[in-house]
């Protein structure tokens, strides 16, 4: 058996490490020694299998990757035309950032642990990132990719393995989690940090606020809404402070937990409403937002009807006007909302300029006639070419506004008109002419 | 024409101050030096080729964001590799445990002939893989990166007689694991 000191000078005269001395006693230790002889001769052999293996080369695009994500001011390849980042490097910046502000996060982990180990983990990454590293600030500020200023606290000292070291379990434990890596890795997130109004969304202390609450966690963990997020219209939207202030709403908040109201985001109509000053108004309006976080609304919402309706300038302009949000906050108003007839209307270009017009607006703040709105027989009516088409006649309109109408609207046996199509085709046509 | 230990210090040296003071060719020449080694270093470590590029990226940003930290006086080379290191070894820990290292190890070039050397590649990952991280850790730095006792005691910031130890043991594993598989 070979003593301790003779397998060390063996090993390290395979090294080169052996002084001239040392490589001396290797050489009589081998002469005389069989054991020593072969165990020499083994570690040589291993040592001449990894001196087989030669260096591979790093993959092509690695080096612009690694430039890519590199802070500004110390990127030496000009910036590409394609983003501020690659997707690749925006996860990595994500994590980094993570590890980064580990320790500052030690005492906030803590707190928030519950938080954490709770099934909302995939939107957990978002809100640390958000409400305790802060997101990536825009690729214009000078001194950015975080980190920067931030590498002042380590100045004075040589970095340690604790600064390179992912040390905290319940960070790890996140990216050990699947429904995260699948967050970081997904293409709609990719998207979603690589946009400049995301990040300016981001940004916002409203929206952080809208981060922290389990509604917008439940939103994020939905296919819906991380649909919506990777849309361009919804990322403008979610840069406009109404939107956010929006996102602060309980009400909202409480919207985007429904999925009939995610299911309405994700929608193409909904986005573009989004893109639209005028919703994105209506947004910042309490009663609006009241509206939003109604069953009925989020009902009509899912309906296609209503979607193309928020396609529509003049709806949206309606949505904008305190009447119509008025009439939002209203229940019978709502209920109208639910129901499939009404709908339609909102979907009917008439029924839309009707909205646009103000005294058709009136009329919506006027309980009488949202009662009538509620009513079957008057939806039935909406639900009638001539009579969105009298809708679309000012007079009519006027007529509408008309406090005496309204009452007449409320009226059973006058809303019984509407039932019948040559009765209400006939009752408005001689309306009309007696109004003329 | 090969770099003498003092002349690769002295290119780091500058090429570091340069990216400090903003020269925007500096850091590419940082990445040049060194993106090959680290690159390395972290596919030995991990054994598959898209962490090693991960790992390499993050060991750059990490670089570049704490430029400032490091100490001149010390090698830029130790500090470097000593990201790397611990990154590689950070990454060992997110694993998932159920993924098998046998068969995540893939380090041949892509469309790749399965010859000789690319035999010996695969049987040489492997055996690394059979290592404890930490003992794999010294025997790349050694052996691929042919770095002294003292070097790698700089970089894993860990005695010589430790790294001595760590080395001696693995590579007696090593040599039974090689054996098994055919050298």
């Amino acid at each position: 058996m070979l003593h301790r000191d003779h397998i060390e000078l063996i090993h390290q005269e395979i090294d080169g490490a052996n002084t001239p001395e040392g490589s001396a006693a290797f050489r009589s230790l081998v002469e005389q020694d069989p054991e020593a002889r072969a165990l020499a001769a083994e570690l040589r052999r291993v040592a001449q299998v990894f001196e087989q293996v030669a260096a591979r080369e790093p993959p092509p695009h690695l080096k612009q990757a690694i430039l890519d994500a590199l802070p500004p001011q110390a990127r030496a390849a000009p910036r590409t035309e394609s983003g501020w980042m690659t997707p690749g490097a925006i996860i990595r910046w994500f994590v980094f950032q993570l590890r980064l502000a580990t320790e500052r996060m030690e005492e906030a982990i803590m707190t928030k642990k519950t938080m954490l180990i709770g099934s909302t983990v995939v939107a957990a990454v978002v809100v640390i990132a958000g409400i305790v590293t802060g997101f990536p600030p825009g690729s214009r500020v000078a001194g950015t990719i975080g980190g920067v200023e931030r590498a002042a606290r380590y100045q004075g000292r040589a970095m340690t393995q604790a600064d390179v070291t992912l040390q905290n379990p319940e960070i790890q434990a996140l990216f050990q989690n699947h429904e995260i890596l699948r967050l970081v890795q997904s293409d709609v997130f990719r998207q979603a940090m690589a946009s400049d109004a995301f990040r300016q969304a981001m940004a916002s202390d409203a929206f952080r606020q809208a981060l922290a609450s389990d509604a917008f966690r439940q939103a994020l963990a939905n296919d819906a809404f991380r649909q919506a997020m990777a849309n361009d219209a919804f990322r403008q939207a979610m840069a406009n402070d109404a939107f956010r202030q929006a996102m602060a709403n309980d009400a909202f908040r409480q919207a985007l937990a429904n999925d009939a109201f995610r299911q309405a985001l994700a929608s193409d109509a909904f986005r573009q409403a989004m893109a639209n000053d005028a919703f994105r108004q209506a947004l910042a309006n309490d009663a609006f937002r009241q509206a939003l976080a109604s069953d009925a609304f989020r009902q009509a919402m899912a309906s296609d009807a209503f979607r193309q309706a928020m396609a529509n300038d003049a709806f949206r302009q309606a949505l904008a006007s305190d009447a119509f949000r008025q009439a939002m906050a209203n229940d019978a108003f709502r209920q109208a909302l639910a129901n499939d007839a009404f709908r339609q209307a909102l979907a009917n270009d008439a029924f839309r300029q009707a909205l646009a017009n103000d005294a058709f607006r009136q009329a919506l703040a006027n309980d009488a006639f949202r009662q009538a709105l509620a009513n079957d027989a008057f939806r039935q009516a909406l639900a009638n070419d001539a009579f969105r088409q009298a809708l679309a006649n000012d007079a009519f309109r006027q007529v509408m506004a008309n406090d005496a109408f309204r009452q007449a609207m409320a009226n059973n046996a006058f809303r019984s008109l509407a039932q019948s199509e040559v009765l209400s085709q006939a009752f408005m046509r001689e309306a009309m002419r007696v109004q003329q | 024409m090969i770099e003498t230990p003092a002349a690769a210090d002295e290119q780091d040296r500058a090429l570091v101050q340069r990216c400090l003071e903003g020269q925007r060719d500096a850091a590419s020449g940082l990445v040049d030096r060194y993106q090959k080694r680290l690159f390395n270093v972290a596919l030995r470590m991990l054994g598959n080729v898209q962490d090693a590029e991960d790992v390499t990226q993050t060991v750059f940003l990490h670089a570049f964001v704490e430029l400032r930290t490091y100490n001149p006086r010390y090698r830029f080379f130790s500090w470097i590799y000593r990201i790397t290191v611990n990154e590689a070894l950070n990454m060992l820990r997110r694993r998932k445990p159920t993924v098998t290292l046998e068969d995540e190890f893939d380090i041949r070039a892509p469309g790749a002939a399965p010859d000789r050397a690319a035999e010996v590649q695969d049987r040489v990952g492997k055996a690394l893989m059979s290592l404890k991280p930490d003992d794999r850790a010294v025997v790349v730095l050694r052996h691929f990166v042919d770095f002294s006792y003292q070097e790698i005691a700089d970089v894993l910031e860990v005695p010589v007689r430790t790294v001595k130890s760590r080395l001696f043991t693995a590579r007696d594993r090593l040599r039974l694991a090689l054996d098994e598989r055919g050298h």
